[in-house]
């Protein structure tokens, strides 16, 4: 197995590009949305037979187990080669959860099937009346015998049409501490009584879905970690969700749009322009130092603390910046739908202006994680 | 609280000592005092900094120095700004002694520097000529050889620690290029005005006529005068960014306390969701300034050179410039009416900022020498 951290930087980011040039599809390439799951199975199982699907899970685990330093260059290159978003909920969320708070037998279980892309997996988290209260979720579980039986419904659950498995919040107890009765479980979506239901979003596309639990049974060996002690696994995991939305990548895409429309419009001659750009550049360079200082932190094996909700705020607010500015920047066309051709290539000049909407809503919304900073990490009363 | 990342046992202990030589020098209380008297050095102070080695914390160990890294000198230099410590520490510890070390003139680093490292010689740099204006070749200041040496003519301006400074480091065009000369304060020919700052302190204006420098007295030849001011500006202006941060922490700690204790409609004012959010984005600035330096520190000690640190001084300088302004100037509205007074501290610390951001070059100016270089092939892919 290639220890890639041993390589230099030049010669591993070398090894990638080469690798994704010549093997991601090219009408794949920079997607205006996520991919569907029949659009990137090949692509999937190709880099999970070259070994690079989970870059910064442990190699024990099948991962390439990257140093943060490496790991950017990952994402970079992933970025360069305009490589979209494919259903990654079991490589980003839960299996980093199952390494992190999972059981041998749930590692041996789940793992695997993930590396292979046997597995895919969705989160089922908001309910229509539990969105940014989430820890008002209803959703109940309930045990009979050596199994859950789960009923209500989740919703906004992304590419649950595409999903194999689903990880779900559920109501195990009524405490009087809404956060202390709440349960972690796997379940697979083949279980008689779920019916996903797709839900059209503003660009146009079915990403996300409601899901409805109707007495659906799962074992209780899918429970990960402690019975009613769902929320702080949530809270981890909204860590590494903080993590993943707080990574440069999907902002460093609409900077190269920028910067495509740019060069054919000639706006390098617009001081207001260019400042405004240079603006954005560095607003983006200075998260990837931010990115890299957390990225290094999971890497030393520590636990993320509220304060990495500053990089989900920071990370998801420049993107919208960029998107603003590939619309200002593009003039007139700002409100043509779908690509328009701009010299060689051509930009969808809407698409990032969407898909950066969601950012600063999910995962906790922006107005959430600044709650939480003011908490927990600046100690304001109450 | 420090502001270093992963601060190393060593690196907690400096910044230790630091606070502790502010604590015992009282220097807020001083600084207010200096103010008023239109001085920045208190030669007993400063030899304080002597005697516990900070001034040769850059300068090799031949030398008399520490022999240490931008890393320590970034720790001192943070620490000595959350005091509000008047003296010219990075003017001098780093930007000229950087200088030095980097020259060609073995001579001349042997003499004087041991005498700059003991606190008993105190030079001053004189390299640029125009406001706004980062090249250190973009001056008009020239020296004409003579059978015993140079003549010097030409104005510098914005000189940091001109006031006490004993000699100043002067650019000049000899024959073309780039050179470095030694100019004693007394010397014939050369005028020095002092002009008042925001924070009491003084940038100097030195007019040369003909300035006779002997031949010895060039510091740095042609062949390095121009990388060994490169190499020194950058330090200073990522060095001047520790200092930033610095003041900008101080300045959002003492309105985070004032948030705490302050009442009015029966709570704090701390609870008040409009102000947590203000004071969680002040904090995100806090953070992106200090994950940049960290980077930045990390980097040049690592041996970063040419458009690669350039544009990592730069990105370091404009983001920490920016933000110093913009929480210090926050934390003037954030303690409401006595803010405005000249008896809280927070005014102190604005002016500051205020005199840091616009030296070496405020965050417009590095956002424009960051857009330079990365419009080159191969420049800012920090």
């Amino acid at each position: 197995m290639t220890d890639y951290n041993a390589l230099t930087d030049d010669a591993f980011r070398a090894e990638l590009r080469a690798f994704f040039e010549a093997n991601y599809p090219r009408h794949l390439r920079f997607l205006p949305r996520r991919m569907r799951w029949h659009e990137c199975r090949d692509w999937y199982l190709a880099l999970s037979k070259k070994g690079w699907l989970a870059p910064h899970w442990p190699p024990e685990h099948g991962g390439m187990g990257l140093t943060p330093g490496k790991l950017i260059i990952y994402f970079e290159e992933t970025e360069r080669a305009g490589i979209g978003r494919m259903p990654d909920q079991g490589l980003t969320m839960v299996g980093p959860t199952i390494i992190r708070f999972g059981n041998d037998a749930q590692r041996r279980k789940f793992l695997p099937p993930i590396i292979a892309g046997e597995h895919i997996w969705c989160q089922g988290y908001s309910e229509p009346n539990a969105g940014s209260d989430l820890a008002s979720l209803q959703t109940s579980a309930v045990l009979e015998g050596d199994e859950f039986v789960i009923n209500g419904s989740k919703i906004w659950t992304s590419m649950a049409h595409d999903a194999t498995h689903i990880y779900v919040l559920v109501r195990t107890a009524r405490q009087a501490k809404k956060q202390e009765g709440i349960s972690f479980v796997l379940v697979d979506m083949k279980t008689p009584g779920i019916t996903v239901r797709p839900i059209r979003n503003i660009a146009g596309h079915e990403e996300f879905c409601q899901v409805f639990f109707d007495n659906v049974r799962t074992p209780r060996a899918n429970l990960v970690g402690e019975l009613n002690a769902g929320w702080t696994i949530a809270k981890g995991l909204l860590g590494f969700e903080r993590l993943n939305i707080g990574s440069p990548r999907r902002p460093l895409q609409a900077l190269e749009q920028i910067e495509v429309l740019a060069r054919a419009r000639q706006l390098g001659d617009n001081p207001a322009f260019v400042e405004r750009l240079t603006e954005l550049k560095l607003d983006l360079a200075d998260l990837g130092s931010l990115y890299a200082r957390y990225v290094d932190k999971v890497r030393r094996g520590e636990a993320l603390g509220p304060d990495v909700s500053m990089l989900k705020i920071w990370a998801t607010e420049t993107y919208q910046r960029l998107s603003e500015l590939l619309i200002e920047a593009a003039g007139e066309y700002g409100a043509f739908e779908g690509e328009i051709p701009v010299g060689d290539a051509s930009v969808d000049i809407l698409s990032p202006f969407y898909t950066s909407r969601p950012g600063t809503i999910y995962g906790g919304s922006n107005e959430i994680q600044r709650n939480i900073l003011a908490k927990y990490v600046l100690k304001l009363p109450g | 609280m420090t502001n270093f990342a992963h601060p190393s046992e060593h690196a907690a202990l400096l910044a230790e000592s630091v606070a502790d030589f502010v604590r015992r020098g009282t220097t807020v209380a001083r600084a207010r005092t200096l103010r008023e008297a239109g001085a920045e050095c208190d030669r007993a102070q400063w030899r304080g900094l002597a005697e516990l080695g900070w001034l040769g914390v850059l300068v090799p160990e031949r030398f008399g120095g520490m022999g240490l890294g931008i890393t320590e000198a970034a720790i001192v230099a943070q620490g000595l700004a959350r005091g509000l410590v008047p003296e010219p520490f990075t003017a001098t510890a780093v930007l000229a002694t950087s200088i030095l070390a980097g020259a060609d003139n073995e001579a001349f680093m042997a003499e004087k520097l041991p005498q700059i490292v003991a606190g008993k010689l105190l030079p001053a740099v004189a390299w640029q000529e125009r406001a706004g204006e980062l090249d250190p070749g973009a001056i008009d200041a020239v020296a004409v050889a003579f059978e015993g040496g140079f003549r010097l003519s030409g104005v510098k301006h914005f000189i940091a620690g001109a006031v006490d400074a004993d000699a100043f480091l002067v650019s000049a065009r000899h024959a073309g290029d780039l050179a470095l000369f030694w100019v004693p304060r007394d010397s014939a020919g050369a005028r020095l005005t002092q002009q008042r700052l925001a924070d009491g302190r003084s940038s100097g204006t030195l007019g040369l006529t003909d300035v006779m420098v002997a031949r010895e007295g060039m510091i740095a030849s042609p062949a390095v005068a121009r990388a060994a001011l490169a190499q020194a500006l950058d330090r200073a202006a990522v060095v001047a960014g520790a200092e930033l941060v610095g003041v900008m922490g101080r300045a959002l700690e003492l309105s985070l306390d004032y948030m705490r204790t302050r009442v009015q409609f029966g709570k704090p004012i701390g609870s008040f969701q409009a102000l947590q959010h203000r004071a969680v984005d002040l904090y995100l600035q806090q953070e992106l300034a200090t994950a940049v330096l960290a980077e930045a520190v990390h980097a040049l000690d690592s041996g970063l050179d040419g458009a690669p640190r350039a544009a990592l001084a730069s990105r370091t300088k404009a983001r920490a410039s920016e933000a110093a302004l913009r929480i210090t100037r926050e934390a003037i509205q954030l303690h409401g009416a006595i803010g405005f007074t000249d008896d809280c501290d927070v005014g102190l610390y604005t002016k500051r900022a205020l005199v840091l951001s616009a030296w070496l070059g405020n965050a417009t100016a590095h956002r424009r020498r960051y857009a330079r270089i990365a419009a080159q092939p191969g420049g800012a892919h920090d």
